[in-house]
């Protein structure tokens, strides 16, 4: 039997489901280290972040950026990234984190990076023009060589994509290699890998 | 009986969000007023539905790309291609679209859609000068491409492949290179012999890695989704009529020729095949016929009868009738409207320096169509190679004219 009173909660509950399946946006904080919920198959803040902090460890264990025979400071600069994958990504972001990672794990005082990017060599450039000109006035006390490097870091992201029926997997393979430019030499090399297994809805269109 | 009846009916109200296209002025945009049409999705973006950002970013950038803002277009770009390009979908989205209206999901576009923003933001890409990343959002749009129903289509897109091709020589892999071009000569092949326009005489695709001066060119308007079937169950492609056919290029008073197809966007949006959820709206369209019909002939019989058996007649006939009535069977047919009917392609080799580039639409018969008649002055460097992409709106040229004397050139060209 269909009573007045329960077919009125029933009309109210309907309502408030009705008015709570369109509600607002929601925004909240969320550990970078946490699985990204939004998904995506690509590489996320926790790929980024373990890839920087795991390189800078390797790197720094290995001594080649601290140890020189006559006890000379390192000098070296990362080169930039290739993207080879089929996923679209910031670079910078990475090579950023990497030398954020690289400072804060062999310490500012024993390595120099250098900025070999075309704006950093161009700021240069012209900023030691103007001063030797008189332009603009100089700290005698910094004047010097613009540095060589002894090393040159650089990157390349890979992937392997796999798509069949309603599964795709994605495998990506970030390699960095420290290459020594006096000799040519690869000098060390480390790799993040990562894979992602996604299955499409009935919606993904 | 009743209790699960309104159940049912409580998950379609809660599952009946709906939501519609967006309100793009196409005739300002075919006008060629792409301010009016980048405010309108501005409006949209700040006012409209959140499931279709995509749709509403991707018409933005394109507005932006061809008013200039290359920037601007490739960030918009990337953050359609993101929603775009994400399989994963909430179980409550997902039941949200199969219990009750389709639309109410995310649009993330069919996988033609997905092969161009991934086309446009490949271009964006490449006038920044990031030729990995351009190669990068290619490959992402021939595996998009690949995700049509019918498997025999899922590298059927020329235009992709070649640029792809390109992108792999400006990163010095000729061997990536040469494996992407004969990619598209086969899927060029391919889409030719299955009804698409494409590059029969090998103008392009005969010497793909040749010339310093890429000219890509948009013609015409997609088609358009539309619903059909006795409930709106289906959704289908109608093909929408537009002068421009092709493109002749004329370089400094000399004809270069005439463009050629690469990429045949109604052939593409023909070939897309079923999907599941086609299926499971034919299924709701019967069970809503099966409801509506059950539910007058009970309200019918109760008519003719008393007592309680009437009184539970009526109310499982209203309620069937209710259930028939709520049931969503619309096909979702949201679809990109300002996209172009085929993207088309000429390559030659020009001396570095300024010269001026005349653009000439012709209609199928080949005749000039005045109005839509463009000239721009580009400007060819030395030792690179330059990329443009134009489209068949009247007076891109004069406005991008007008512009540059009050803020400076920001024509989309790249020397990588």
């Amino acid at each position: 039997m269909f009573h007045q009173r329960p077919a009125r909660s029933v009309l109210l509950g309907l309502l408030v489901l009705a008015t709570s399946a369109c509600a607002g946006t929601i925004d909240r904080r969320v550990d970078p280290d946490s699985p990204d919920e939004v998904g995506g198959a690509v590489l996320q803040s926790q790929d980024i972040r373990t890839m920087a902090q795991n390189m800078a460890r390797d790197l720094a264990s290995s001594g080649l950026l601290t140890s020189t025979a006559n006890n000379q400071t390192v000098t070296f600069h990362i080169i930039g990234m290739e993207n080879q994958s089929s996923d679209v990504i910031n670079r910078e972001i990475i090579i950023t984190k990497l030398e954020t990672e690289l400072f804060k794990a062999l310490g500012g005082g024993r390595i120099r990076v250098l900025d070999r990017s075309a704006v950093g060599l161009d700021a240069v450039k012209r900023e030691r023009e103007a001063k030797r000109s008189g332009a603009v006035a100089g700290n005698e006390g910094k004047r010097g060589n613009v540095l060589g490097s002894d090393y040159v870091l650089y990157g390349v992201i890979r992937d392997r994509v796999q798509q069949g029926g309603k599964l795709k997997s994605a495998y990506y393979d970030v390699t960095f290699t420290l290459t020594d430019l006096e000799t040519d030499q690869k000098v060390w090399q480390n790799d993040y890998e990562t894979k992602f297994l996604s299955e499409k809805s009935v919606i993904s269109r | 009986m009743l209790r699960p009846m309104f159940t049912f009916g409580c998950t379609l109200v809660l599952a009946a969000c709906a939501v519609h296209m967006p309100a793009v002025p196409m005739h300002r945009f075919l006008d060629g007023d792409l301010d009016a049409v980048a405010a309108a999705m501005r409006n949209e973006q700040a006012n409209g539905s959140a499931e279709n950002s995509a749709l509403v970013l991707n018409i933005l950038a394109q507005c932006e790309l061809f008013l200039g803002d290359a920037e601007a277009a490739w960030r918009d770009f990337g953050a359609a291609g993101r929603i775009m390009g994400n399989w994963q979908t909430s179980g409550g989205e997902a039941a949200g679209a199969i219990v009750g209206s389709e639309s109410s999901k995310t649009w993330k576009g069919d996988p033609y859609e997905k092969a161009m923003n991934a086309f446009y933001l490949g271009l964006a890409f490449l006038w920044r000068g990031e030729p990995d990343n351009a190669r990068a959002s290619l490959k992402h749009g021939i595996l998009a491409d690949a995700e049509v129903g019918d498997e025999k289509f899922q590298a059927d897109n020329p235009l992709l492949f070649w640029l792809a091709g390109r992108m792999s020589t400006l990163m010095g892999k000729g061997d990536d290179a040469d494996d992407f071009f004969k990619e598209a000569r086969t899927a060029n092949t391919f889409a030719m012999q299955h009804g698409s326009r494409g590059d029969a005489s090998g103008a392009v695709l005969g010497r793909p890695d040749d010339g310093n001066l890429v000219l890509l060119v948009e013609c015409g308007i997609a088609p358009a989704k539309v619903a059909h079937g006795d409930l709106d169950e289906l959704a289908r492609f109608e093909s929408r009529w537009h002068p421009a056919d092709r493109a002749r290029i004329t370089l400094d008073g000399r004809v270069l020729g005439e463009t050629v197809v690469l990429a045949d966007l109604d052939y593409q949006a023909r070939t897309l095949g079923g999907t599941e959820m086609e299926g499971i709206r034919k299924g709701k369209a019967v069970f809503k016929k099966a409801s509506l019909i059950g539910g007058v002939a009970l309200l019918n019989i109760a008519s003719r009868d008393r007592g309680d058996s009437a009184r539970t007649n009526a109310i499982v006939g209203g309620g069937l009738i209710l259930l028939g009535l709520l049931t969503s069977t619309a096909a979702d047919v949201r679809h990109w409207p300002t996209l172009p009917a085929t993207v088309q392609a000429l390559t030659t080799n020009v001396t570095p320096g300024a010269h001026l580039l005349e653009i000439e639409f012709l209609d199928v018969a080949g005749r000039a169509v005045p109005e839509l008649h463009q000239t721009w002055p580009i400007d060819v460097p030395a030792a690179s190679q330059t990329y443009y992409l134009f489209r068949s709106l009247p007076g891109l040229d004069r406005q991008a004219a007008a512009r540059a004397a009050t803020v400076g050139t920001g024509r989309t060209e790249v020397h990588p």
